[in-house]
């Protein structure tokens, strides 16, 4: 079974089952619960390693479900399980190092340092844990595959929406992890640069043998999903 | 480009925005620290001082006590007697170290120089216990039987003799060795019975002013010659590290007891010293308390411009801990340079004032004190202590 190491800094042996126990927003909960949603108000298992897509229409929750899957956000009734403990049961030193190693994130909003470089805000993510998971050799390569090696330098501030999306989602693939959370990760791509980064951001799950959720207005064909929700 | 993972939190975590309020922490935390160094290491310059075996020769003192004897009093000797309450209340005090009676005959004694010095007088005879004495002498015991009794005389005695009565009468002065060789004919009476001993000098005490003989041959006397009634004493004497404790003379103003004054004189110069130095010692814990004060504005500043950052950074699995290292790390090389610094300037002063001192005869170390050096370190760690707790705070609240 799951088993938690106390010592941070240290890769815990955990399966990260993500488990949903009728999970309602406090703010849409009249919204939801006059639709019928695979997600909501539902007891849903992630099976670890699933690649899973989840299909939201604007204003289901989407962003919404992101956060509470991530515990950015807490204003929900029922419950997120992480192995069979609820999120608010880690205390916030055992979720960081959770996040370091366990589960990582590409949010819609991106979240880029602007006061750092592309290549900084890649960085931090990398040295956060020692040793780093990967080397800065492999990020170049995943910044090369993703036509961004030009802007490494450039400051945060300086970067175009679809140059943010796509030193996000390296960001997200230098650390270790066994779920992937993405929210609209190619939304500011064309759709080569967008297959581009599916592919990478595929091998890198594979890699792994983790899994992850992606959540997108419209069905798509860049993953071979294996489960399909509807918001 | 490898950067540190503190480097690049060093560009998010800007803590450039307070960078007056933490230089007037900082100077705060030295100047706190120099008034609170400088009071302690006085305190121990000025009882080293007082006390150091290369200011004075005893590193304890003896003081005999006695009510002081007032009109009122004179012709009722059971006044100037100390109460069995008095005595356990001086032994209780902490400056009495080691306390002791002062034990009087309670018969009649004569003495009379032996041979052709026409020497008659009466007298008294006191004991105080061995540990007391200031005068070690192989001969000083008596054993039940014996027949010749040692005396100790005071120097004063012999002084007052020599220099006073000898010189005025036209009499010879008389050296130490000469009394000791003297044997006294000591009588002993009691009504009608008498017994006669041979009194022997065994030496000169400074610190007792009284003719002393050992503790049982008194004990032995009085039984055979006194009245049976176990007299309370009327002088006591103590043994105190610290003559001039002002805690002890106010004591024994209190309680209208006198001693050597000239023991005693220091007491008031220890107390302006001592209040001073409270004084100095005082102002530098109120001005660490500002400076703490002003930290903890500072982090709080910091954490509060850097609210968005830091919460971006938790978001990414910084954990809280990351952060209070990183910030921590930010200001411990401050207490350690302003701890070294202080340290620094008060050891150029301590060696600058041993040396002033030396040229007049009197000895301070010229290096710092362990209590200083002591002290040192608790402030910094008291900082240190505060700060973090102010980190965890604002860093929890947050993130």
């Amino acid at each position: 079974m799951a088993r938690l190491r106390k010592k941070p800094g240290f890769l815990y042996i955990t399966v990260m089952q993500i488990q949903l126990e009728n999970l309602v927003p406090v703010p849409l909960k009249d919204k939801i619960l006059q639709r019928s949603s695979d997600i909501w108000n539902r007891e849903v298992t992630f099976t670890p390693g699933h690649f899973v897509k989840i299909k939201a229409p604007s204003g289901t929750g989407k962003t919404t479900l992101i956060h509470y899957l991530y515990h950015i956000r807490y204003d929900y009734t029922g419950k997120v399980l992480v192995d069979g403990k609820s999120w608010q049961s880690f205390n916030k030193e055992v979720i960081a190092t959770m996040r370091q190693q366990q589960v990582s994130v590409i949010f819609q909003d991106l979240r880029i340092f602007e006061q750092l470089t592309a290549e900084e805000n890649i960085e931090l993510k990398r040295v956060m844990i020692s040793p780093p998971y990967c080397t800065a050799e492999k990020v170049k390569e995943m910044a090369a595959r993703l036509n961004v090696t030009h802007v490494l330098s450039q400051s945060g501030k300086t970067l175009s929406y679809g140059e943010r999306q796509r030193i996000a989602i390296i960001r997200a693939l230098v650390q270790p992890f066994k779920w992937l959370i993405m929210d609209e990760p190619f939304s500011h791509l064309d759709n080569e640069n967008a297959q581009r980064a599916a592919d990478l951001i595929g091998e890198e799950c594979r890699a792994r043998g983790a899994g992850f959720i992606l959540t997108d207005l419209d069905n798509d064909s860049r993953f071979a999903y294996d489960t399909h929700y509807n918001l | 480009m490898m950067q540190s993972f503190f480097g690049l939190l060093r560009k998010i975590i800007q803590t450039g925005i307070g960078k007056t309020r933490l230089l007037m922490a900082t100077l705060g935390l030295a100047i706190a620290m120099l008034l609170l160094l400088l009071a302690i290491q006085a305190h121990t310059d000025f009882d080293q001082l007082l006390h150091s075996q290369q200011n004075q020769n005893e590193s304890a003192d003896f003081l005999v006590i006695n009510k002081k004897i007032t009109n009122a009093m004179m012709g009722q000797p059971t006044k100037s007697e100390f109460s069995p309450e008095e005595i356990a209340d001086i032994k209780k005090q902490p400056f009495t170290d080691a306390f002791g009676f002062i034990t009087s005959n309670q018969f009649k004694v004569t003495a009379a120089a032996p041979g052709e010095l026409h020497f008659y007088t009466d007298m008294f005879f006191e004991s105080v216990p061995d540990a007391f004495i200031d005068v070690k002498n192989e001969d000083w015991k008596w054993n039940t039987g014996d027949n010749t009794i040692p005396i100790i005389l005071p120097n004063d005695f012999l002084n007052l003799y020599n220099f006073g009565f000898a010189l005025s009468q036209d009499l010879p002065q008389i050296s130490q060795e000469t009394v000791k060789a003297l044997p006294m004919k000591i009588t002993i009476s009691k009504g009608l019975i008498t017994q006669e001993f041979t009194g022997r000098i065994v030496g000169f005490s400074d610190r007792i002013s009284s003719f002393l003989v050992p503790g049982n041959f008194m004990e032995w006397a009085n039984q055979k010659f006194g009245n049976g009634e176990i007299t309370a004493p009327s002088r006591v004497i103590i043994k105190t590290k610290d003559p001039s404790n002002p805690a002890l003379v106010q004591y024994l103003n209190d309680k209208g007891y006198t001693t050597n004054q000239d023991k005693i004189k220091y007491s008031k110069t220890k107390m302006i010293v001592q209040t001073i130095v409270s004084v100095i010692g005082f102002f530098g814990v109120v001005l660490l308390l500002f400076a703490l004060l002003v930290f903890s504005m500072f982090i709080q500043l910091v954490i509060a411009s850097c609210k968005r950052e830091i919460q971006l950074l938790v978001t990414l699995g910084t954990a809280p801990r990351q952060l209070r290292r990183y910030l921590m790390r930010q200001f411990i090389p401050l207490y350690i340079i302003t701890g070294i610094a202080a340290l620094l300037i008060l050891a150029g002063l301590q060696w600058w004032a041993s040396g002033i001192l030396a040229t007049h005869d009197m000895f301070v170390a010229p290096m710092l004190s362990v209590f200083t050096f002591g002290a040192a370190i608790l402030v910094v760690l008291l900082v240190y202590a505060v700060n973090l707790l102010n980190v965890r705070k604002y860093v929890a609240e947050i993130s």
